[in-house]
């Protein structure tokens, strides 16, 4: 009678064979914790080879971030069962950080008898590029949207930048208008010319103009000699003008003759200056509207409106808040030397139900606050500033955040309150219900308002 | 002088990255004058950093660590001696003696990779004491 499998002997041989020929780097241990075999993907993986591995410890031939507090040798041989796809990371001879999937199971023999762990590790570092650049699908220059919004804002931006023409970017404030200006000069040619922003807003009239145009030695009292000003400093490059809606109508006329004429007249000169320089301005309102109000002048409106883009506020968005946490974490674990791994699902709950008045760069701060706060790990609720889980700003209470019906209730009256300035009336209006019944529910819910109520606005 | 090193039970901690022990060693004139442990973490590198500074800790023995954390800590002028292996006491009575632990207590891997023509190279190449053997005591 032919045996049954059951009955016929492995040739240590072939194991051998098997093991040295896949991919997956394996290792063995003992009780003791010390390697007795470490296979050929194991070497390459680890850049260590076999005969220096076998017989030392593990932990000091692996060097894993979790050898120390969560070893997963440690708890297949505690609990006796195998653990698969636990994500860590190695760190290489070249202080290089090696992703890796880890599947750990006891070694056991025939009688049943514990003889040691087998770890199986998978280099992950391919997989990590090629989420990267799928990741760089999304991104341009140091702006990274996933979102509809910005994908034609994407597909536009280099054709913009190729243009040489004037653009006016407009959007609220944090939105990224200044990003894109960047990205629109260091896609165009003179990306290796100067780049120069200037919030217009933030100085006053006299001496926007001094900074822009520049002045002569005596133009005015103190000026003892010559200053060349943003202009002049942008020669060949790109100068982003923020605010630009802030300016004076005088200062407006100035604008308009540079941009007419591609000249400039330093203060207290008397003679015209070239600019070959590309304009990009910003506005955080609608220029338009400036316009029509009469508060900017038509005729520059033209000349700066060549093309224009307009940048979404994070809450047209909010698909993006993921990818642009991830991109702010890793960012800052760059800058502090930190290892943050990204955001506990709760702190993402957070995140996606506050309304973000301060878009992208309210973002950004939100991440560095969590940093401060965070030594490693995920960032957690705690971690977040008090104000996104205590319910005021559009968030949902936690205490609340278990009920869905609650939460949905919370955050679209808090959105709504804040589209109103909170002006109980237009919000209850707007939701289709009496200004008592609004009052009643936000008491009920919970929801905290500003000390301004918003009805001396309306 | 005072040193440091990453330690996990009584032995160098594999990986700095994620330690969050230290033993704090003080020589004097070839001795070891006291001891001590500090719970660090390692996720604030430049507060750690002025720490080992205000304490006059110059020098930091450790495991397996990342570029970021040995260039930060190099470049707060700590000298760093990476991938150690082996028992803390077994290490720091070579280092009081100066005899070097280097490859003695090398991580597997380590030496091999860094021997350029007979050499022992620093490991993070921004020692202060960068062009004497990494290891010894200096005077």
């Amino acid at each position: 009678m032919a045996k049954g499998p059951k009955n016929k002997k492995f040739d240590p041989e072939v194991t051998r064979i098997i093991l040295e020929s896949i991919s997956d780097g394996v290792f063995t241990v003992d009780h003791n914790w010390k390697i007795t075999s470490f296979n050929r993907a194991a070497e390459k993986i680890t850049g260590i080879a076999a005969e220096e591995a076998i017989g030392r410890h593990c932990w000091e031939v692996f060097r894993s971030n979790m050898c120390e507090h969560d070893c997963a040798l440690k708890r297949t041989m505690q609990k006796n069962k195998p653990f698969v796809s636990t994500s860590a990371y190695i760190v290489n001879h070249d202080k290089k950080q090696i992703p890796i999937s880890v599947s750990t199971s006891p070694l056991i023999d025939a009688n049943g008898r514990i003889l040691g762990g087998v770890e199986i590790f998978r280099d992950l570092s391919l997989v990590e590029e090629l989420r990267d650049a799928l990741y760089s699908r999304f991104r341009m220059a140091d702006m990274v949207s996933r979102s509809p919004a910005m994908k034609d804002i994407f597909n536009i931006l280099p054709q913009v930048a190729e243009s040489d023409s004037t653009v006016l970017l407009e959007g609220e404030t944090g939105t990224g208008k200044e990003l894109a200006a960047r990205a629109i000069h260091d896609l165009s040619h003179r990306a290796k010319k100067p780049f120069i922003a200037i919030n217009c807003g933030a100085l006053p009239d006299t001496l926007l103009e001094s900074e822009l145009f520049g002045y002569k030695a005596g133009a005015f009292t103190n000026a003892v000699k010559d200053k060349p000003g943003h202009f002049a400093a942008a020669e060949g490059g790109t100068i982003f003008l923020d605010e630009i809606g802030e300016t004076s109508p005088a200062f407006q006329v100035r604008l308009l003759r540079v941009i007419e004429e591609r000249e400039y007249q330093p203060l207290g000169g008397v003679k015209k200056q070239k600019a070959d320089i590309r304009i990009i301005a910003a506005a955080n309102q609608s220029l338009s509207d400036l316009v029509e109000k009469g508060a900017f002048r038509r005729d520059l409106f033209y000349r700066i409106n060549v093309v224009r883009l307009r940048m979404p506020p994070l809450r047209e968005r909010m698909d993006d808040i993921p990818l642009l946490a991830s991109h702010f974490i890793a960012r800052l674990n760059r800058l502090r030397g930190k290892n943050i791994t990204g955001l506990h699902p709760e702190a993402m709950e957070i995140l996606m139900s506050h309304s973000f008045p301060g878009n992208i760069r309210e973002l950004e701060n939100i991440i560095e606050h969590a940093f401060v706060l965070c030594a490693d790990g995920d960032i957690h609720p705690r971690h977040l500033p008090s104000h996104m889980i205590s319910g005021t700003s559009g968030t949902i209470t936690r205490r609340n955040g278990h009920d869905p019906v609650k939460a949905a209730e919370i955050q679209v009256i808090n959105q709504t309150l804040a589209r109103h300035r909170f002006n109980r009336k237009s919000t209850a209006a707007e939701l289709g219900m009496h200004k008592t019944t609004l009052l009643r529910k936000i008491r009920k819910l919970g929801i905290k308002l500003p000390a301004v109520d918003g009805r001396s606005r309306d | 002088m005072k040193i440091a090193l990453t330690v996990w039970e009584d032995r160098i901690s594999p990986v700095f990255d994620v330690a969050n022990r230290l033993l704090l060693a003080d020589i004097k004139q070839g001795r070891m004058v006291k001891t001590s442990l500090m719970e660090i973490n390692p996720g604030s590198l430049p507060q750690l950093v002025e720490i080992f500074k205000r304490m006059g800790i110059s020098v930091l023995i450790c495991g397996a660590i990342s570029e970021i954390p040995a260039n930060i800590i190099s470049d707060g002028g700590i000298q760093l001696i990476p991938f150690i292996s082996g028992k803390t006491d077994h290490i720091l009575d070579a280092y009081i003696i100066g005899k070097p632990i280097m490859p003695a207590f090398a991580m597997p891997g380590v030496k091999r990779c860094r021997r350029r023509r007979g050499q022992l190279l620093p490991l993070s190449g921004n020692e202060p004491n960068r062009g004497k053997r990494p290891g010894r005591v200096s005077s």
